[in-house]
């Protein structure tokens, strides 16, 4: 295995681009003051309504579309119950994460008829760059949501740390009362960066479902909800740290996908993101221990 | 009499069973400093959020320059030329002194927040009022002077024409508030209304043009401050005449100290000190108060007693001679101002709260006994006098004032002969207040070795037997029970006298 | 003051019950789903009556009953943490861990009747709450929340034994990812003649009295409870939080744990790759204990119901030809309601 070919490294963004994405949404929440651990059934639910609607359209830039929008309007009903009605948005995530896996489910069943996984002809996915005529390294075998995401990153350094709403963002966040105070409406604040969450893990959900793969099987998101929600505790809210965290955790998938090529059990690579991530949890909090101010 | 400037009409507001406003009217008029006092409970923090639009009325509305006004939300009153300081800043502690005045009305320049206008109007108005303040520094590093500077520049930035300061100087030294009058009074002079709400009459008699004074959520006493006096107030205020304070009896210490600090110094997570070779020692039978600005080391001093604060620590307390045991000392009985984040767990129950601490003492091979949990909670309650429906409903359905008495009755039960107390009578009516400082004299006159914090100088000097000022993490001063508050607040700020 | 225990008592409990989010949260649970299944085209009147005869007609009690002894451990697994406010959703590897455990040990040593059974069984809960408890420290010391922390762990537990049982435990010859079958000694007893229930039930039962007891009426349930209210409250009391989070989490996974063992000690006798994990226990009783919403008494009333609408899930797929995944999303449903009710219903009470 040479980590130095340019097929690894364009193996490590296609893993990077889901988990990014999502975490880019989760990120901003939680700039916000809004803690979204709903992102693991928010990503699942973009991935199957991209692809059922890119196999009902025929179209995968349609079928994108329709993740995004489902998305949103899924991530509304965590935006209602933790922001509207001020529930408990540590337990309403957990709820929305079991309802995705069982709404995926379920329509799956009556939608195409059965479970497992699901892949057809007529289901259309994304096109590379390459066929576009980018037929550039690394990038070339990759979906344009791919760069779109890591010219996200660069959007949402900019927008939080420039801008007027990005400032109110970080205001909101930092100070609920104090916000109130200043006239900010801390509610549609909020609302709106659990909504632009949702458009993010539906580009997500289809980066999965239509770019690295085109398939959709049960629960294939396979827990990278969850290591973005890791990432963004990595992040220290900053979106460029954001990035290096998701692009460790996509060096963790390539490598693990690269071991099972080489004889190792495939249980070895399905650990080896959750592994990784753990450890650089540690070795982050150990650091942060070790120098506490300095960061902020 | 022109039209006002602002005038609430015929106000009311319930919460729950306390009725806080009743019927309340009140008008100011431009370029006036207007003082609204009453006692804690009497209603003006109600009062005043409902005129910046924090709060809704039940009845009754506000008008605005003569006109009808409806307030939905802060963003509402600003819009309308309201401007609030709150007794509790406000504040965003990771954003720059000028991000946090221009939030809410941002010069912008291509898309961006204009940062270099937002630093010149900053300046421009810090130079125009004399309000002192670095446009770039960051709030959260800023000493309480300067955020409340910090909060006058954001209503002033936004145009207020009636700015509200709620209890302005409850966290300032008495220089610090002479300036604070200095300055509202050329706010007032550009014309700007203003009300003051406070519960000290010698700022009101200092400061204002005219006072309203609210007692129970009415107003029982309108005056000019030229005509009136401080026991005419304080009449209006509870209702009677003030008795002639006892004489205090004091009690005589004795033996070795129960509580010895030596050498302490204490650095933060950052390894900045927050306090640097502190000594003191307090005796049974005394009351110790501890004065200074809010940040001088109070905090780390407390937590380090009572053993709750380890690392970054350097000396010795010893209690009774023997170091204190680190995670919660069970020889120190401790009395912490947060309420309802470290005294109690709002949603247990009053008996639950008032085990803490002697859940031990209680088990039994078996376990925890119910029937002696509650026992020993309605002994209690009854022995404190605290009123609660049963000892069974969550302590966050009690009163300010009696979750206050059953931290105490905890505390002062433990027989332990330290006794820690930190703002016993924060937000509590007059009549708990009493109580508590009755409850913590015999506590003294039985042998107790009391450290007192307090913000309120009057607190400590009626309190105390001796008063030690703290400033930047020294102590720099001691004082006996009869020092001036004058001279307590020049040693605060580190004037020495 | 003091309330007596007689009649009022029972009243006042029926009349909290009736008020409690649980009755409404099911109730807005049912009425969602029963539009759900509108909308994709079945009829309730069908599926409601397949999904009670898939719970206890024709001899599928039995098989509700079997369900119900892991869904209440698993319960169990998550509500004693939860009461010292840590968040295990780890479950799934520490029921893997145990029962991997449990199966390695029962194959690799013989022991004598009794033994073979207690011994594998305890082994289990110290492997489940082991890998719990390596989720307190990332809490307690790199402010790793447990919810994160418990389910990465949780991933690679469950991929080592999956690793195990298709490798080095694995059944020769044998086109499934399995264990051989445990020695008969190591068989838990059937109870009654049962084909499915065995002594695991009378097991957990009386587990659950224990931390019933435990949580109400000893100091250590007192400490954990002051440490989920109000952490700094506990701290202040003298309690060791840190401590307690780690024997919380532990204790949680100890029941996971045993819950694998007592899986993998039951029909079919062996460690089957993805048995455990399958049947969605783990999440059936997160619901379920948010559904009790703190009142420890009901979690055994809340698994029992949602056992019913699990097992009677299936039945409805059989006979409806509804797919059991709606049961997911009525769990989902209700704990988002409960969540929501318990915000309305404290802001109501201010």
């Amino acid at each position: 295995m040479n980590i130095f070919e340019l097929s690894f490294l364009s193996g490590v963004l296609t893993a990077t681009a889901p988990v990014l994405l999502a975490a880019l949404g989760g990120l901003i929440c939680q700039v916000a003051g809004v803690f979204n651990i709903a992102l693991e059934g928010q990503l699942l639910w973009g991935a199957f309504t991209a692809v059922v609607v890119s196999d009902v359209t025929g179209s995968a830039w349609t079928g994108v579309a329709g993740a995004i929008a489902a998305t949103v309007l899924f991530s509304g009903m965590l935006s209602a119950a933790s922001v509207g009605l001020r529930a408990d948005p540590i337990v309403v995530a957990v709820g929305l994460n079991l309802l995705a896996l069982g709404l995926t489910g379920f329509l799956m069943r009556r939608i195409f008829g059965s479970g497992g996984t699901y892949s057809s002809p007529e289901l259309a996915g994304l096109p590379t760059l390459a066929e576009l005529g980018l037929d550039v390294p690394v990038l070339g075998p990759q979906s344009p949501l791919v760069p779109l995401a890591l010219a996200l990153v660069v959007a949402a350094a900019w927008w939080l740390g420039r801008t007027r709403s990005g400032l109110r963002v970080r205001a909101v966040g930092q100070h609920r009362e104090a916000a109130e105070a200043a006239g900010l409406r801390v509610g549609a604040y909020r609302h709106g960066v659990v909504l632009v969450a949702g458009a993010l893990c539906g580009l997500a959900g289809a980066q999965l479902a239509l770019g690295n793969v085109t398939l959709f099987s049960e629960g294939m998101s396979a827990g990278r909800g969850w290591i973005a929600v890791v990432a963004v505790m990595l992040s220290g809210v900053l979106p460029y740290r954001l990035l290096l965290a998701c692009l460790l955790f996509g060096f963790a998938e390539a490598v693990g996908f690269r071991l099972q090529g080489a004889r190792l059990p495939q249980q070895a690579a399905d650990a080896a993101p959750y592994v990784i991530t753990l450890f650089a949890l540690v070795l982050a909090a150990v650091a942060a221990r070790r120098r506490p101010k300095e960061a902020s | 009499m022109s039209v006002p400037a602002a005038e609430l009409v015929g106000v009311s507001k319930r919460f729950g069973p306390v009725l806080a406003n009743d019927g309340i009217d009140l008008a100011v008029a431009r370029g006036e400093v207007h003082a609204v006092v009453g006692e804690n409970g009497a209603g003006k923090s109600t009062l005043m959020s409902i005129l910046y639009g924090l709060h809704r009325p039940d009845s009754g509305h506000v008008l605005r320059a003569g006109e009808r006004i409806r307030l939905r939300s802060p963003a509402d009153g600003i819009r309308h030329g309201l401007g609030m300081v709150h007794q509790r800043f406000r504040l965003f502690p990771g954003l720059t002194v000028a991000e946090n005045i221009v939030i809410g009305a941002e010069p912008v320049a291509r898309g961006r927040v204009d940062q270099e206008t937002a630093h010149r109007a900053v300046a421009d108005l810090s130079a125009k009022y004399g309000l002192r303040a670095d446009p770039a520094a960051q709030v959260g590093g800023l000493p309480v002077g300067v955020r409340q500077r910090v909060e006058i520049l954001r209503a002033l930035y936004r145009q207020a024409e009636v700015l509200i300061l709620d209890e302005p100087t409850a966290v300032l030294t008495p220089a610090e508030a002479g300036r604070l009058f200095e300055v509202l009074r050329t706010v007032a002079a550009t014309g700007v209304a203003i009300l003051l709400v406070t519960h000290k009459l010698t700022e009101v008699l200092a400061a204002s043009d005219r006072v309203t004074v609210l007692r129970q959520g009415r107003v029982t006493g309108r005056f000019a401050t030229a005509d009136t006096s401080a026991d005419e107030l304080v009449h209006a205020m509870i209702g009677r005449s003030l008795a002639a304070p006892e004489p205090r009896r004091r009690s005589k210490p004795d033996g070795d100290p129960a509580l010895a600090v030596r050498d302490l110094t204490v650095h933060d997570a950052d390894g900045v000190p927050r306090l640097s070779g502190v000594s003191f020692a307090v005796r049974p039978g005394e009351i110790v108060g501890i004065a200074g600005v809010a940040g001088s080391g109070q905090r780390e001093l407390l937590d380090t007693v009572t053993g709750l604060r380890s690392p970054g620590r350097t000396g010795q307390v010893l209690l009774d001679g023997a170091p204190v045991v680190q995670g919660r000392d069970p020889r120190v009985a401790y009395v912490p101002e947060d309420r309802h984040g470290r005294a109690t767990a709002p949603e247990m129950s009053l008996a639950e709260n008032l085990l803490m601490g002697e859940q031990h003492r209680l088990a039994t091979r078996f376990g925890l006994p119910r029937k002696t949990v509650r026992a020993r909670a309605e002994q209690l309650t009854e022995r404190f006098a605290i009123s609660a429906a049963s000892v069974d409903v969550p302590i966050t359905a009690l009163s300010g004032g009696n979750a206050q008495k059953a931290v105490l009755a905890r505390e002062l039960t433990r027989q332990s002969r330290v006794i820690v107390v930190e703002e016993p009578t924060q937000g509590v009516d007059v009549g708990v207040r009493e109580r508590v400082h009755a409850l913590l004299v015999a506590a003294r006159d039985q042998g107790g070795a009391i450290l007192l914090q307090s913000s309120e100088l009057s607190e400590l000097r009626e309190l105390s037997d001796r008063v030690l000022v703290l400033f930047e993490g020294r102590l720099v001063a001691e004082f006996d029970a009869d020092a001036t508050e004058e001279r307590l607040g020049q040693a605060m700020t580190g004037v020495l006298p | 003051m003091t309330r007596s225990l007689n009649e009022p008592r029972v009243l006042d409990l029926a009349r909290r019950a009736a008020l409690s989010a649980a009755v409404p949260a099911i109730g807005g649970a049912l009425a969602l789903t029963t539009l759900v299944m509108l909308a994709v085209g079945v009829n309730p009147a069908d599926a409601y009556p397949a999904l009670i005869r898939g719970a206890v007609a024709d001899g599928n009690l039995e098989y509700t009953i079997a369900a119900f002894v892991p869904t209440l451990g698993m319960a169990l697994a998550f509500a004693l943490p939860l009461r010292a406010g840590e968040f295990n959703l780890g479950g799934d590897g520490q029921m893997a861990a145990g029962g991997i455990a449990a199966a390695a040990l029962a194959l690799a040593v013989p022991l004598p009747p009794v033994l073979a059974v207690v011994l594998p069984l305890l082994v289990a809960a110290l492997a489940g709450g082991l890998v719990a408890a390596l989720a307190a420290p990332l809490s307690t010391r790199l402010r790793v929340p447990a919810i994160v922390g418990t389910l990465l762990i949780s991933a690679p537990a469950v991929s080592l034994a999956s690793y195990l049982v298709r490798f080095p435990l694995a059944e020769q010859g044998s086109g499934i990812a399995q264990t051989p079958v445990l020695p008969d000694a190591a068989h838990l007893p059937a109870l009654g003649g049962s084909g499915y229930v065995t002594l695991g039930l009378p097991l957990v039962v009386a587990l659950t009295g224990i931390w019933l007891y435990a949580d109400g009426r000893t100091v250590l349930g007192y400490e954990m409870r002051a440490r989920g209210h109000n952490p700094e409250f506990a701290r202040y009391g003298g309690v060791h939080v840190d401590r307690l989070a780690g024997y919380a989490l532990a204790g949680g996974g100890a029941f996971a744990g045993l819950v694998g063992g007592l899986i993998v000690l039951g029909p079919p006798y062996r460690f089957v790759d993805g048995a455990l994990t399958a049947p969605g226990y783990t999440f059936t009783a997160v619901a379920a204990v948010l559904l009790a919403a703190s009142r420890p008494l009901a979690v055994p009333v809340a698994v029992a119901l949602l056992t019913v609408l699990q097992v009677g899930g299936q039945g409805m797929e059989r006979e409806a030809g509804v797919p059991s995944q709606l049961t997911q999303i009525v769990q989902g449903l209700i704990i988002v309601i409960v969540a929501v009710l318990a915000t309305v219903r404290r802001r109501a009470a201010e």
